[in-house]
């Protein structure tokens, strides 16, 4: 193994290996950074130029589009308030308030090395372990998963705020919108009052741009502060001070990114609001988060990107892809003539240790691109006011619009906005919301296929077979009150 | 100076835009015009994503335009099914569409149109035929012990399948109801789950298409118990028809629908287009590398397909909803 590892190496220190992630690692970015154009979309219409190239110069041209699009979707969150996937929902609670304190360039500069860490860690982990992570990864089934979700909920109701009842009502709201549409185990339909544009559910992009970006237009323009002082701070660099003080942070967040992309089905969004929570909670100053603390940047960002590892184990050892992203590579691997599955190693060893070689290579091709990159994003937000505000309208649209090119979006954008603009208004978080809204569906699928692998009786279903599950279920309200205690308990006494 | 350079353009331009339209004059009134889109009403990644993309790539040479993808996901596939149907009928939109949703939908929910009157087939680009997968560890070493144990324990085994009313919770339904057994169906989100539920025995059995499965079966973590298909696909693995269950049960067909009323001239030229593909060296070693087959049809042949699905899909839904 390590004479391949050491061939793999070898074999992935290519000119042109290089250029091609470097061009896929900007145009990911480019197309991330870009609201209502997604990575998957960009791979999808990429994949069949990674058909006519070698096997080492077309899946890295992929993996890049994929790793830059990532870091593509915290620019809008950091810069406008406005995420366009849910794994930069986190990143624009503290990365919008430092924009707006003028330290947009920190915050991206943060975003960018706590990303590039985060995956390469991660990356390096996962190479070394690739058959633990592979044995570790078949023990989550939908009982471990349905557990793990519930947990994840309850822990970010408890951290996001020192109401705990408000939490509470904005996720349960989350949860109904995410049974609108079409019950994905039974089939029939519930909430779409007999519409056929809601038979698919309430579409993610419209609820993200218009509870996050659009209330922050209408608090500008309310505001009305045309002449805002940024210029002066815009341009200041993250200095080495700040990234030592969130190091531990960033550590902290590339485990539990790396924990959570071992478990099939979680991804980015729970693991960037773990390691969010976490990072609050370890916090002497828990109170600055989500006020424009740099150390939440710095979490969420390498929390998200450390899932991107592991999640490739199980399309590199069996040949089975966990989500689209995964899918899409598959098909690259496979129209290579690379088979993914268990005989992969065996064959081909030396070509999968070069893929997953080039992967910690994207990130530090990703780590000088990014860095070039970022002085032209931050100078954004420099744009007068007048200007920026109808720009900021018109990619909010334009972003929902080019998503599925669906009018209802739109009207959903609006609805959203200004269900935002109220909730803002009565001080209710959105993020709740938005997290019950996501993994709502998630756990409801787990939840259903437990009950059907029990044959109906699911508490003896756990307490016989599924232990671990069960010990998840009794622990999890448990640590839930510990951390809003630990948070928000003392303040409330006083 | 500057002048110059405009007239010189200016001929440039008179003389490749004349060439161009005496060369284009006889195709003037002649389909297609412009490229055509080619909905898939599936999500990115897919089978249908990835056939689409080596399709779409192919084609244009034998269309003489440009054919695009469009991922129009949503609603199991009627969101892009109805963006066909209600999209003008002259040939530039057409629906990249699998039997289960086309044929089997209009039963277990109400469509907003009718996939018989709406749509016409132009070709049949290829079928998956489901194999029954065990772990190789597995008690079953033939298909035969299954049944025998499905029967014996009525409601005890699982089967991981790949969504409600999906490829291969129909052929499973179809057989249950066959053979007459009652088995506990578990739905996963998509057949890489399911194939993975079966490995860590989380299932006791799943259904699978070839392109899944070399590997598996190359490494010895699985067993094929019988499959899908009118010849045996792997050695010594009987088919479908040769263990008792007869009939167009687990094939998924890919094939292209166009709304009804495309001008006859607009379909012939696309199913010519299709038919050429179909013997066409790079498509065939593209779709080799993915592992899927070529089986061509004609539009009218799989018309012929489509009615029977209707019918047998109907008796099925209405056996299976009326327990």
């Amino acid at each position: 193994m390590i004479e391949q590892f050491i061939e793999g190496f070898g074999m992935a220190m290519r000119l042109d290996t290089m250029a091609m992630m470097s061009i896929g690692l900007f145009a990911g970015m480019l197309v991330g950074s870009l609201p209502g154009f997604t990575t998957l979309m960009a791979m999808a219409i990429l994949l069949p130029i990674s058909f006519f190239l070698e096997p080492l110069v077309g899946i890295p041209f992929l993996l890049g589009i994929y790793k830059g699009g990532i870091f593509g979707g915290s620019v809008p969150a950091i810069l406008l308030s406005m995420p366009g996937t849910g794994a930069a929902v986190a990143t624009s609670r503290d990365g919008y308030k430092l924009t707006q304190q003028g330290k947009s360039r920190k915050a991206l500069d943060m975003a960018l090395f706590s990303s590039v860490f985060g995956d390469t860690f991660s990356d390096i982990f996962t190479i070394m372990m690739i058959f633990p992570i592979a044995y570790l990864v078949m023990q989550f089934g939908p009982p471990e998963l349905f557990a793990v979700l519930l947990m994840s909920l309850i822990i970010i109701a408890a951290t996001s705020g020192a109401n705990p009842l408000k939490s509470l009502i904005m996720m349960a709201l989350g949860l109904w919108l995410s049974f609108v549409g079409t019950d994905p185990l039974g089939g029939s339909e519930r909430f779409t009052f007999g519409l056929f544009e809601l038979k698919s559910g309430i579409p993610l992009l419209p609820m993200l741009i218009g509870l996050f970006a659009l209330p922050e237009v209408a608090s500008v323009v309310i505001r009305n502060d045309g002449a805002r002082k940024l210029s002066a701070l815009v341009g200041e660099r993250l200095k080495f001070a700040e990234f030592r003080r969130c190091f531990k942070t960033i550590c902290r967040s590339t485990v539990i990114g790396t924990m959570v992309g071992i478990v099939p089905g979680l991804g980015q969004i729970v693991a960037a609001m773990m390691g969010y929570s976490a990072a609050k909670n370890a916090s002497d100053h828990p109170e600055t988060f989500g006020e424009g603390e740099i150390e939440g940047v710095a979490a969420a960002e390498s929390a998200n990107n450390a899932v991107n590892g592991p999640t490739m184990v199980p399309l590199l050892t069996l040949g089975i892809p966990g989500d689209n992203v995964t899918a899409i590579l598959l098909g690259a691997f496979v129209a290579q003539g690379l088979r993914p599955g268990p005989q992969l190693f065996e064959e081909q060893g030396a070509t999968v240790f070069a893929i997953l070689v080039a992967m910690v290579i994207a990130n530090l091709l990703f780590l000088v691109i990014g860095y070039l990159s970022v002085p032209f994003f931050s100078k954004l937000v420099t744009i007068k006011t007048s200007i920026l505000i109808p720009l900021v309208i018109m990619f909010a649209f334009a972003g929902t619009y080019v998503y599925r090119s669906d009018p209802t979006d739109l009207l959903m954008l609006v609805a959203f906005g200004i269900f935002g603009i109220i909730a803002k208004a009565g001080r209710f978080d959105v993020m709740p919301l938005v997290m019950g809204f996501i993994l709502g569906p998630s756990m409801e699928y787990a939840f259903g296929q437990t009950m059907a692998m029990s044959g109906g009786n699911a508490l003896g279903f756990f307490v016989t077979e599924r232990f671990g599950a069960l010990g998840v279920l009794i622990a999890a309200p448990i640590i839930g009150f510990m951390l809003w205690k630990r948070l928000y308990g003392a303040a409330r006494t006083v | 100076m500057f002048s110059t350079i405009i007239k010189k353009s200016l001929a440039v331009l008179a003389i490749t835009g004349g060439a161009f339209a005496m060369s284009a004059a006889p195709a003037l009134a002649e389909y297609p015009e412009k490229p055509v889109t080619m909905v898939i009403p599936l999500s990115a990644g897919g089978s249908h994503d990835l056939n689409a993309r080596i399709i779409t790539s192919v084609i244009p040479s034998y269309l003489g335009q440009a054919m695009i993808v469009r991922l129009t996901p949503g609603a199991g596939g009627q969101k892009g099914s109805l963006e066909v149907a209600r999209s003008p009928a002259d040939g530039y939109t057409l629906l990249f569409s699998h039997n289960y949703l086309d044929m089997l939908q209009q039963y277990v929910d109400d469509l907003p149109y009718d996939p018989m009157e709406d749509f016409i087939p132009i070709a049949r680009v290829n079928y998956a035929a489901a194999s029954i997968v065990v772990r190789a560890d597995s008690p079953y070493e033939t298909f035969e012990d299954l049944v025998a144990d499905a029967k014996a324990r009525p409601g005890a085994l699982k089967i991981g399948h790949s969504g409600n009313w999906g490829a291969f919770f129909v052929p499973a339904a179809q057989i249950m109801r066959e053979l007459e057994l009652n088995i506990n169906m578990i739905p996963y989100p998509g057949g890489g789950p399911a194939m993975q539920a079966l490995l860590s025995g989380d299932s006791d059995f799943t259904m699978a298409f070839p392109s899944a499965l070399g590997e598996l079966l190359k490494s010895g973590d699985i067993r094929v118990l019988a499959s899908a298909g009118d010849e045996r696909i792997f050695e010594g693995v009987p088919t479908l028809s040769e263990v008792g269950v007869e009939g167009d049960i687990g094939y998924m067909h890919r094939f292209v629908l166009a709304p009804a009323g495309t001008p006859p001239e607009a379909v012939e030229k696309l199913r010519t287009a299709f038919a050429e593909l179909a013997v066409d060296d790079t498509f065939i070693r593209l779709m080799g590398t993915l592992g899927e087959s070529i089986d061509p049809m004609t539009g009218d042949e799989y018309q012929v397909l489509r009615e029977q699905q209707s019918v047998t899909y109907k008796e099925l839904v209405d056996a299976l909803t009326s327990q």
